[in-house]
């Protein structure tokens, strides 16, 4: 029969009329996104080794950082990181070159904004020891995303701050020729320090939280603390000779 | 006798129906065509310019971009070009791997034909169906590489990440529900009179014509001349598989309709025997992390993508970067036998003949 | 309830002469208030309308239609005319503004024309006209020269070409349109509507007349500018077409004018093949308004389903296979009618 395909077409049509429908509510439902989706790229500051080849990897320039070098050891710190997503092709070169896994992308896919400046995402990391991750500049998207480890929060920090500093004050009252052995060069300056803090409670307190906080700072308060000490003794010993 | 006058209309660039941002300018005597001429390069990105400032291996994302309805098929014809430059193997598992990406890309493209020659002629319905069943080919490009349509899963010297567990039960399922989608088509789009009747005798290319101008692809094979990269020049792991031809007789429209849907087919086929065959093993090659190919050699390598032969010609001056990299991009050659097919024919006919032609602006402009 | 409005009717026209008003006066003020109800029910029905064609075009796409505005995104239409209202009205300066600006105007007075003749139900005729469906397709016919205002007035080749197609589709089918309506007519043995509709009691005309039934569909398509024979205002192809240059309100009372007139032909089907308001249970007036959705809905589906025909193929098939079909129908009629009214039946 010559009209027989279209009233094939006709049937299905008729068929699918009935059916339910196959496409979801977004925003209300949001798709399902396989594991390996690229949405936005994060960075996760704690185990950046600064080696750069994520940025040598991207065809772009999307990534830049800023380093210093590490007085203490031959590695680098990190000051900032951006990232210029309004170039960025989510090419995923850069997650493969990194060597460490501190760049990944995230299951984040509503990235606009209404400023184009807002589109770069900006990491500073001040220069403590224990980089605690700041209030980023100009980054209004969010850092932490339900589905990547969040950023440590500062109350996180202090908490665990606060511990440390209660055990140094312990093992300074146990044991104070130990704890403070490291913070002075000999064994004496050990024990006059020793002395001094386990006679001075608020000094003992002192010292614990500058050794957990900045260990420096705490080796020159140590050495000065022993020098007074010193001196004073020896103002002491010859206070009976001379006139007040 | 009354007095004609023959006038100039323009298709596109702005027009719901040119594939991307393709200008027709057609001389038409009343509803007939007397002359086109086409007008290329509205969607210009100057790729192989950028090519000559990025590194091998950074080039790689743009060359999803040439072809954006088939990704993996421009990324595997530069990648085998670079291995082949650097005289690198691929393992067995990436071969695989990257022959099953491929097809489904080719697949992928194909279903986009069908699907925008029936919008073009009319049948809005005809589009949502065909994008329906690509979406389950998006899924499974985002299972593997993380991106839907423009993924840049493969890399010099093999793929990126190894295939996820959810890979091959996603695959088989399609595999499996693709015989009811190519009846569904059939039933709705092939089989209809109407269209039947738009498609058939007109846009008529002879073989002779056809070898004149370059083209390639199943443009060709639908005027009956059987040749195809794959059979006649294979790269990669291609002469292991067995699958067939589909050859046209007249090399109009229909034909090419029809020899695009066996094309998908045969895919589904070569999908199911690489599937069956997947080895174990590594899934890239070792290859220096900064390739610099030798002063002064040159390469020319081409693959059978969906639309034709994609061919990259690099040239190197022993930097990290090339010195100069050409894409021939078959829907450019294609594009240009518009006007000889439609000559004499009505001005709904250059909108199926562009449709059947199925160029991308993306690889034609570069 | 089936005689609601016929009895309201009564009721005002008595009224009006206990006023003091001549009885023609009295039937003109009748008069005014069917036509104001004539208005509001194509205003209504567009509304419905163009909700239904989004809705089924969804669910036939396998995704919903407007879902949004109201329960089931009914309220898109007033959403979208509220919009199509506050639009700039954008007149090119090179077109000729008598007729760019009257053309709508003509189309939508012309699809309103129709309702005249239409039986609303039984005794619900505002004109019950000795030849109904003379008239029916007599002024349907005139829109064929709004087209060719829009077009031409457009001073643009790409609504030129629509309209020249549309002038060259409608007066192909004009011929079908009427040769298929002449069986039924001979048949019933009259030219009036309700006496067509009555003559239905017993059997729908569409089992005696199949054949005048499909082609009297695809007939109409064309003449509707719908479906399959969408050519002049084909979005792919021309951008719009005949009403490329319209914007806001002037574009909108052309689509207000297409759907008018869908309603009209749908009406005519239903009470010349599908017995019009004849039916059990339910009151007249509300089988006309369910059967003449059912015959919009096919229409709806037969949109959604096929690719457009092309002009040549159109026109060949209008002259070479509905007229030969459509004459060979009216003359089956008539042997039939001969051969059964000899035989006593």
């Amino acid at each position: 029969m010559k009209g027989k395909g279209l009233l094939e077409g006709l049937w299905i049509t008729l068929r699918h009329l009935f059916e339910r429908e196959i496409t979801i509510q977004y925003p209300e439902q949001m798709p399902y996104l396989q594991e390996r989706f690229r949405g936005c790229l994060q960075f996760d500051y704690k185990k950046c080794i600064v080696c750069g080849l994520c940025t040598k990897a991207c065809p772009n320039n999307v990534l830049s950082y800023e380093s210093e070098p590490d007085p203490n050891s031959k590695k680098k710190l990190l000051i900032s990181y951006t990232i210029d997503l309004q170039y960025c092709m989510f090419c995923n070169l850069c997650v493969e070159a990194c060597p460490t896994g501190t760049l990944y992308f995230n299951h984040n896919f509503e990235l606009s904004e209404y400023q184009r400046d807002d589109i770069k995402i900006v990491y500073e990391i001040p220069r403590s020891a224990q980089a605690v991750i700041s209030e980023p500049v100009d980054s209004p998207i969010e850092m932490v995303d339900s589905d990547s480890e969040p950023a440590p929060q500062p109350d996180e920090e202090e908490a665990k701050k606060q511990k440390q500093i209660n055990a140094m004050i312990t093992a300074l009252q146990k044991n104070p020729v130990k704890a403070v052995s490291k913070l002075v060069e000999s064994e004496d300056q050990a024990r006059i320090l020793a002395d001094i803090l386990q006679a001075d409670e608020k000094k003992l307190i002192r010292m614990a939280t500058m050794m957990i906080e900045d260990r420096e700072k705490a080796g020159k308060v140590a050495l000065a603390f022993v020098n007074k000490e010193l001196k004073d003794r020896q103002q002491e010993g010859g206070a009976g000779n001379e006139p007040e | 006798m009354l007095q004609t006058e023959q006038y100039t209309i323009n298709i596109g660039p702005q027009h719901p129906s040119t594939h991307g941002g393709l200008h027709v300018e057609a001389v038409m005597d009343g509803e007939h065509i007397v002359d086109s001429i086409v007008h290329l390069g509205y969607v210009h990105r100057s790729v192989e310019k950028i090519a000559e400032s990025r590194t091998y291996p950074q080039f790689v994302p743009y060359t999803s971009r040439l072809d954006y309805l088939a990704t993996h098929l421009p990324t595997l014809g530069y990648c085998q070009t670079v291995e082949k430059m650097l005289g690198v193997t691929v393992p067995e598992r990436a071969e695989y791997i990257r022959v099953i990406m491929a097809e489904f890309s080719r697949i992928a493209s194909h279903l986009l034909f069908v699907g925008s020659l029936a919008i073009d002629l009319g049948a809005t319905t005809g589009l949502i169906y065909c994008f329906r069943d690509r979406e389950r080919i998006m899924d499974i490009f985002e299972m593997t590489s993380g991106q839907r349509l423009i993924a840049s899963y493969m890399r010099i010297g093999g793929i990126s990440h190894d295939l996820p567990d959810t890979f091959i039960p996603a695959a088989r399922s399609f595999i499996a529900d693709f015989p009811k989608m190519i009846e569904e088509y059939e039933g709705l789009i092939v089989g209809n009179e109407i269209l039947q009747a738009r498609l058939k005798g007109i846009g008529v290319l002879t073989a002779e014509e056809a070898i004149e101008y370059g083209v390639t692809g199943p443009n060709l094979r639908a005027c009956g001349v059987e040749y195809d990269i794959r059979k006649a020049d294979p790269y990669g792991i291609y002469d292991r598989f067995d699958f067939d031809l589909p050859l046209g007789s007249k090399g109009d429209s229909w034909d090419r309709l029809l020899v695009r849907i066996e094309e998908m087919v045969q895919s589904v086929r070569i999908i199911e025997q690489a599937l069956e065959a997947l080895p174990e093993g590594d899934i890239k090659a070792k290859v220096p992390r900064i390739i610099k190919p030798d002063k002064g050699s040159e390469v020319y390598h081409r693959i059978e993508s969906s639309k034709g032969e994609l061919g990259y010609y690099i040239v190197a001056d022993g930097g990290e970067k090339p010195y100069r990299l050409h894409v021939r991009a078959p829907s450019f050659v294609n594009l240009m036998v518009l006007p000889v097919i439609s000559r004499g024919e009505k001005l709904q006919d250059i909108i199926a003949n562009i449709a059947t032609l199925d160029p991308v602006l993306g690889e034609s402009d570069r | 309830m089936e005689n609601w409005f016929v009895n309201i009717a009564y009721a005002l026209t008595n009224w009006l002469t206990g006023l003091g008003l001549s009885a023609g006066w009295a039937d003109f003020i009748l008069l005014v208030v069917q036509w104001v109800c004539i208005i509001i029910i194509v205003t209504l029905n567009v509304i419905v309308l163009i909700w239904l064609e989004r809705k089924i075009s969804g669910f036939i796409q396998q995704r919903l239609g407007p879902n949004r505005l109201g329960p089931f995104g009914m309220f898109q239409t007033i959403a979208d005319a509220i919009k199509l209202l506050t639009k700039e009205d954008i007149i090119p300066s090179a077109t000729d503004k008598l007729i760019f600006r009257t053309a709508p105007m003509f189309f939508i007075i012309i699809s309103v024309m129709l309702y005249v003749v239409l039986p609303m139900g039984e005794n619900m005729v505002i004109a019950d006209l000795n030849a109904g469906v003379f008239y029916f397709i007599s002024v349907g016919s005139l829109t064929t020269i709004c087209l060719l205002m829009a077009g031409w007035g457009s001073n643009n080749k790409w609504s030129l070409l629509g309209a020249m197609r549309s002038v060259a589709q409608m007066i192909s089918y004009e011929i079908p349109l009427a040769f298929s309506l002449l069986g039924v007519i001979m048949i019933a043995g009259s030219m009036r509507l309700s006496d067509i509709a009555a003559a239905q009691s017993n059997v729908w005309f569409i089992v005696l007349q199949p054949v005048a039934f499909i082609t009297y569909f695809i007939a109409a398509t064309a003449e509707l500018n719908r479906g399959p024979f969408d050519m002049p205002e084909a979005e792919q192809e021309l951008t719009a077409g005949a009403y490329t240059e319209y914007t806001g309100m002037r574009w909108a009372l052309f689509f207000l004018a297409e759907y008018t007139n869908l309603v009209a032909v749908s009406a005519l089907m239903s009470t010349m093949f599908l017995g019009g308001w004849q039916g059990p249970f339910l009151p007249s007036w509300l089988w006309i308004i369910i059967k003449t959705y059912l015959v919009m809905i096919v229409f709806m589906w037969l949109k959604w389903t096929f690719p457009r025909i092309r002009m040549d193929h159109l026109m060949s098939f209008s002259w070479k296979v509905l007229i030969p079909v459509t004459l060979a129908n009216i003359l089956v009629t008539g042997i039939a009618l001969q051969v059964f009214k000899g035989m006593g039946w």
